[in-house]
């Protein structure tokens, strides 16, 4: 019996490896190892060459530690990653729990829930400046209408801004974990459930000893990606509030970093902070990997 | 046998990859010729009818612009005259938008033809070689931009060469709301229209019920610095830029920037003024909830689209005046105009295809739609339509009446300088930084 010669020798892998690896290395690598340089060099604006290292060529970080629009950032940040888990996830799974009890129907309710997804991040945030408009917006009409509220609303304000923010980007990605954790409903075999019914376990007992650990591997994707994605959350809140508003407070990573390089021209002081994010994603996907691990069963 | 088909996929792969990265230019585009290569004088283009070409333009008649009605007639007769297509991708002027031009050239996906300021905001695309001259072009085109005056040509601050065309210069203005002052039982100001009497009038109007101005503070403060800060100087000192935070000239801006906050604490601004953006605080005009409203020449177009069945309810006036400065002295100027870049010029298939666009553009008869109310460097003069509406009657009437004039001090600011600076007078009115401090912070940029 003859042994492929393609599985024994790893030669040939190397020419269908290497075609992405320079891809890689030239569209991801290169510009951050650049990037990294651009954060100790000055550079006035953009399209603008760098005239030397900063003095101290450190500038731009002790800079990143005196300035409050950063901290309001990472806090934001951390803050969204938090309600990403309990808002996206677990909005996803209770909706997918629900949905996968009912027979008839359920083809409908996998499609409206996912059906945010395909709409542009760009278009559900002038949705939801409509929607949230000071004057005449549908939220505060509805507010005049059947709550007798004299003075309009502003829910961009220092109250409001957060839960503003926080309603769109959470409903958008609520239907793409909800597909992923009926799906994974799906791979449980009914068997189970059946043998459980007949020894007499309630609704409640079968979801809580049958089918929650059984998605524990489907739940540790989706929290790991919801994680990760609420690092790189960039589009919805840009369009909502894009220059930190209200005074500075809703500024993410990303929108801060955006603004900084290509609102404020500050290009070096932003790829500083486009380094700060690396480091965030790598450190926090390694928490959430090592948390989230999946199991063998 | 295997062996060869593994080397055969092998090399399909990488024959395709190669066939990818040396895939040819797509039609119309340039494939190797270096901007060194091609003398302006070798470009017989007008010697053979061209194929028509489609060409990139980016300008701010995008979005909400009260020209974009009339950019939109003049691309469509330009089509119809020569055959090509333009492919538009104009946007409205922010610092964004500028922002977008300038990655743009950084990334070589630069427009043939952009219509941008010519101040110090396109001094990198000058100092880069990325736009072409006035006197390279008319080297072959002679008649380029010859219905314009020479002398109000904008030169630019690099090489004090003129590279734009303008289409019509500005004038900042006091949008009103007549139908608001009426209510709350103010009158119409006049050209003799002082702080003083400005700050009553907001305060009656306050008590009627209106917001007195609209603006967003958070977004465009631009106009009332420009007007408060002139108001706490005079047009033969407001181009001086601040060199320390203490100097006089840093007194004067905060000066200005202490006149918007009253406005701010007296709450004369709209209750969301610091969250809002602009199209909603104009928004309030249309509305009828804003009395007044600074804002550009620009702005009357978009009045019309958006008000035209109560027109009459708007006039505009001279910005009220404080101390050396009278109300009749405005900012004004010529600060944008079209840009040929030297890719387009570069490209036989389109340099005169950029040209021919340009020169339609800023005709006579074009520049006449964009506004016969705003300052213009033709010849002959814009002509008023003969149906002009009030509102339009109301600026060349205020333009008449002009005593003085002077550009915008922001424009000789970097836009680093100029960003830092108004993204802190939300700061500034709400007592989170001193102006100056804010001015300190802006001198670091």
């Amino acid at each position: 019996m003859t042994t492929s010669t393609i599985y024994k020798k790893k030669t040939p892998l190397l020419f269908f490896l290497i075609p992405a690896f320079a891809f890689m290395t030239l569209f991801l690598y290169y510009p951050f190892v650049v990037n990294i340089v651009n954060s100790f060099s000055k550079i006035s604006g953009l399209g603008t060459a760098a005239e030397g290292l900063n003095t101290p060529w450190y500038e731009n970080y002790l800079k990143l530690f005196q300035d409050p629009n950063i901290v309001t950032a990472l806090k934001n940040t951390l803050l969204m990653m938090l309600c990403t888990i309990v808002f996206q996830v677990g909005v996803a799974l209770v909706l997918a729990l629900l949905v996968d009890r009912i027979g008839r129907g359920s083809q409908f309710f996998r499609t409206v829930y996912f059906f945010p997804i395909v709409i542009s991040a760009t278009a559900l945030g002038l949705l939801f400046n409509l929607i949230f408009l000071y004057n005449g917006g549908m939220v505060n009409q509805i507010a005049q209408k059947f709550f007798e509220v004299t003075q309009f609303i502003d829910w961009k304000d220092e109250d409001h801004y957060f839960i503003t923010m926080l309603i769109p980007v959470m409903w958008q990605y609520v239907g793409f974990y909800f597909v992923i954790i009926v799906t994974g409903l799906n791979n449980i075999s009914s068997e189970i459930y059946e043998a459980a019914e007949i020894d007499g376990a309630s609704g409640f007992k079968r979801t809580r000893f049958i089918t929650l650990p059984l998605l524990r591997n489907v739940l540790c994707t989706c929290l790991v990606l919801a994680i990760t994605g609420a690092l790189k959350v960039f589009d919805l809140p840009w369009v909502m509030f894009g220059s930190g508003i209200p005074m500075d407070q809703s500024w993410l990573t990303g929108t801060y970093m955006y603004n900084q390089t290509f609102i404020r021209s500050d290009v070096d002081y932003g790829s500083t902070i486009a380094v700060i994010i690396v480091v965030l994603g790598v450190v926090i996907s390694r928490i959430s990997n090592t948390i989230f691990k999946e199991k063998d069963y | 046998m295997k062996k060869i088909i593994t080397l055969l996929l092998v090399a399909m792969m990488c024959l395709s990859a190669f066939v990818a990265c040396a895939a040819p230019a797509a039609e119309g585009e340039p494939t190797a010729a270096p901007a060194t290569e091609a003398p302006a004088t070798e470009a017989p283009v007008s010697e053979a009818p061209a194929a028509p070409v489609e060409l990139n333009v980016v300008t701010s008649y995008g979005g909400d612009d009260g020209n974009r009605v009339n950019y939109e007639a003049g691309i469509a007769a330009y089509e119809a005259a020569t055959g090509n297509t333009v492919l538009d991708a104009s946007a409205t002027s922010n610092e964004e938008w500028k922002a977008k031009v300038m990655t743009d050239f950084e990334t070589g996906t630069e427009p043939d033809v952009l219509f941008y300021f010519s101040g110090v905001d396109a001094n990198a695309l000058i100092e880069g070689n990325k736009l072409v001259s006035i006197e390279e072009i008319r080297a072959e085109y002679p008649d380029y931009a010859s219905n314009m005056k020479d002398s109000m040509l904008p030169a630019s601050p690099v090489d004090g060469k003129q590279y734009a065309v303008p289409v019509n210069g500005y004038w900042e203005g006091l949008f009103v709301n007549k139908a608001v002052l009426e209510a709350a039982g103010v009158a119409v100001p006049g050209a003799d229209y002082t702080w003083d009497q400005f700050l009553a009038d907001c305060e009656k109007i306050k008590t009627a019920g209106f917001t007195p101005v609209a603006v967003s503070l958070q977004e465009v403060p631009h106009y009332w610095f420009e007007y408060t800060v002139l108001n706490n100087g005079s047009i033969a000192n407001h181009l001086e830029l601040p060199a320390a935070a203490d100097d006089a000239v840093a007194q004067k801006w905060a000066a200005g920037l202490a006149d918007i906050t009253e406005l701010y604490t007296k709450g004369y601004l709209p209750a969301n003024t610091l969250t809002a953006t602009d199209a909603e605080t104009c928004q309030l005009m249309i509305d009828g909830t804003a009395a007044f409203l600074i804002d550009g020449s620009w702005k009357v177009g978009f009045f019309k689209e958006n008000a035209a069945d109560h027109l009459d309810d708007y006039t505009v006036t001279f910005v009220p005046g404080k101390g050396e400065r009278v109300a009749t002295e405005v900012i004004s100027g010529i600060s944008m105009g079209y840009y040929i870049t030297r890719k387009a010029w570069d490209d036989p298939a389109k340099r005169e295809a950029a040209v021919k666009f340009v020169e339609m553009m800023t005709a006579d008869d074009i520049v006449s739609t964009f506004g016969a109310t705003a300052v213009t460097a033709l010849k002959n003069g814009a002509t008023p339509p003969a149906d002009a509406d009030s509102l339009s009657l109301a600026a060349i009437e205020m333009n008449k009446g002009v005593t003085g004039f002077v550009g915008a001090a922001q424009d000789g600011l970097s836009p680093e300088a100029r960003g830092d600076l108004f993204a802190n007078v939300k700061n500034i009115v709400t007592g989170g930084m001193t102006a100056q401090d804010a001015l300190a912070s802006m001198l670091t940029k």
